[in-house]
């Protein structure tokens, strides 16, 4: 505990739902919790270490297989055009579109927090200004937004082969206008929970003995609307990975490391479906599919735990 | 409805639409090359004479904003890029595609703006019908075999990206059974005998495309219209409703389906902008020749004027749709109107 704490009383109570690591076990209780949880948990051992599965990511120069072969007993999910393994590249996409899917949550999320708790906090002039940009975001097409300012970032930036934690510019890019974009439904749900808070008796005891603005916001106000922005993460997280999908879709991608939607494109370029090589698009779809579900249940499943008013309904 | 809801709801929008002008400006000066080229790319052998004159029209021999500084201090003027440039976009002149040499992005856009409201108008009328009647039944019979199956693939339709709807239709209905065309709004190189066969053939083009539209809106409006229906069921009225003796049917038809619509709507209004993104990509996915697939050709190409001019009409679209459905619930429900 610090000086400050001592002083100005120890930050207030987790008013909603106690803490992170209760929350959690109270997730996995529930049929829907525990399920997308497992889902989840796969994915994530498979995106921390897919070369422990299928060994390091195929080229072109390194595929072994026949040129769009369906399944067999070699190739489990059958190869792409450049002949490579389909259940490697699926693998490795999973790294891929869950590290943008994270960073890409981390970004929106913090953007959406520090906005939603300020406004919610200053309030009056701050709070207008903010929630007129915040409803700016929330209305407009942001995904024909982030079509147009992911090639113009690039541009900015220069695409070398300039890496940052191991993923490529063109990539950060990404988690950068997928961060600018998405994070206005969080604003407004964390000032709105901020909004009540502040009305409550710790905030004013605090103020009383003189903490400013800015330590009310981080040591009362935040310790409380932390595991409402962990349950909006989760939705946050599921929309990232579409979004990410659906650039990766329209030749956003990087085909140096490539995502579940970067195969997506691929496969479409090649015009698999009318081939009917289903095999091509039909294990990254699956996957994604799969992680988009868990993701939607696991972030349902924290909504009812977190508000009340919706318990028992479900 | 009051005069200041109204004045309320008119000024948001306005000032939305004024802020996506002033995005569409940032971007416009963001662009890689100096934004002469950027006007006069798709034109050719351009001379000096019509590389001032474009100067000129844009006021880029201006400063950049109304007030700007310099060694004197700070200058207020009126001639400025940006007064010139909203000038520009307010009187319709969004400049020349790149690509589509000489053709103006306004002559761009509107050569593929019906078949995107075609698409998307059919596709959000079946989505809405289908997926607030499927909501409102498993939100009323809840637990029910209906609830729990239609729930299970609502959820699933929700966590599928609209183009991978789109390639798994193809892949089964065009590929495989060959019931319908694989792209396209109709058949390349055909001439028809009459009006009916062209219809026809449109109709078989537009069979898919609107089919994933469709499926891939459905989950999300009947989730929203089930969740609606529960909250509504348990409101005190309903238990009153219940206590006088009314049937069940009369209860859902006249008490509750009123109530929970309401939210239902401007839930669907609000998440037009996310519909857009999924508008985008199944267009592509079938080879539709809306503003989507142009969109992604613009993307391609790096044919900036016109992937702005999408953004613009896609945003100011969608800010009236939220306008008139924020009037229509005004009008519906009169708590909103204060």
């Amino acid at each position: 505990m610090t000086a400050a704490d001592a002083a100005f009383g120890a930050p207030a109570p987790r008013g909603l739902a106690g803490s992170p690591v209760g929350l959690l076990v109270r997730l996995v209780r529930r049929p829907e919790g525990a399920f997308g949880a497992l889902i989840l948990a796969v994915f994530a051992v498979l995106a921390i270490a897919p070369d422990l599965f299928v060994g390091p990511l195929q080229t072109a120069v390194t595929a072994p297989g026949t040129r769009l072969s369906p399944p067999s007993a070699e190739f489990p999910l059958g190869t792409d055009e450049l002949r490579r393994d389909m259940l490697n590249l699926t693998v490795h996409g999973a790294r891929v579109s869950m590290a943008i899917g994270l960073l890409a949550t981390l970004v929106t999320v913090f953007i959406g927090a520090v906005v939603g708790i300020v406004a919610g906090f200053l309030g009056g002039r701050v709070d207008a200004v903010l929630m007129r940009i915040t409803d700016f975001f929330l209305v407009i097409p942001t995904f024909v937004l982030a079509l147009i300012l992911t090639p113009i970032i690039r541009d900015l930036v220069g695409s070398g082969s300039a890496q940052v934690l191991g993923i490529r510019m063109t990539l950060i890019v990404i988690v950068i206008v997928i961060g600018i974009t998405s994070w206005s439904s969080t604003a407004r749900i964390i000032r709105s929970q901020t909004l009540s808070l502040k009305e409550r008796a710790f905030v004013d005891r605090a103020r009383v003995i003189g903490a400013g603005g800015g330590h009310i916001m981080r040591r009362h106000i935040l310790p409380n609307v932390i595991n409402l922005i962990v349950a909006n993460a989760v939705l946050v997280f599921a929309g990232a990975v579409l979004t990410e999908t659906t650039l990766s879709f329209v030749g956003l991608g990087d085909p140096f490391q490539p995502s579940w939607g970067q195969l997506l494109e691929a496969s479409r370029t090649v015009g698999a479906p009318g081939l009917g090589a289903w095999w091509y698009f039909v294990p990254p779809g699956v996957c994604i599919v799969l992680v988009v579900f868990a993701f939607t249940l696991v972030g349902g499943a924290l909504d009812d735990l977190l508000n009340p008013k919706r318990r028992g309904r479900r | 409805m009051s005069g200041s809801y109204l004045a309320r709801r008119l000024s948001s929008a306005l000032f939305t639409i004024a802020l996506i002008v002033v995005v569409n400006f940032i971007l416009f000066r963001a662009m890689p090359g100096s934004p002469e080229r950027v006007i006069l790319r798709g034109t050719p052998n351009v001379t000096p004479a019509q590389l001032e004159a474009a100067r000129e029209r844009w006021g880029l021999n201006d400063p950049i904003f109304p007030i700007s500084f310099d060694a004197g201090g700070v200058v207020v003027s009126g001639d400025n890029q940006f007064f010139k440039f909203v000038g520009a976009t307010v009187a319709g002149d969004l400049g020349y595609s790149f690509v589509a040499r000489g053709q103006t992005v306004g002559d761009v856009l509107a050569q593929r703006i019906w078949p995107t409201v075609i698409l998307f108008g059919l596709g959000e009328l079946v989505a809405i019908v289908l997926g607030l009647a499927l909501g409102a039944y498993s939100g009323w019979r809840r637990g029910g075999r209906v609830d729990l199956v239609g729930n299970g693939v609502s959820l699933v339709l929700y966590s599928t990206p609209y183009f991978l709807l789109g390639m798994a239709l193809l892949l089964v209905f065009a590929t495989g059974l060959r019931w319908f065309p694989t792209f396209g709004m109709l058949t390349a190189g055909v001439t028809y005998p009459d009006l009916g066969a062209r219809l026809v053939d449109f109709l078989a083009h537009l069979a898919l495309p609107l089919a994933t539209v469709s499926l891939g809106l459905v989950g999300q409006y009947a989730i929203v219209m089930r969740s609606s229906i529960v909250e509504t069921l348990s409101d005190d009225y309903v238990t009153t409703a219940r206590g006088m003796g009314l049937s069940e049917g009369r209860i859902l038809r006249h008490h509750a389906l009123p109530n929970a619509l309401l939210p239902t709507v401007s839930l669907i209004a609000i998440n037009l902008g996310y519909v857009v993104a999924g508008a985008i990509t199944v267009e592509v996915v079938f080879n539709w020749p809306g503003l989507g697939t142009l969109a992604v050709e613009a993307l391609t190409a790096r044919d900036y004027p016109v992937l702005q001019g999408v953004f613009l009409l896609l945003s100011v679209s969608v800010v009236l749709a939220n306008l008139v459905a924020d009037l229509i619930y005004g009008l519906l429900d009169p708590r909103v109107r204060t």
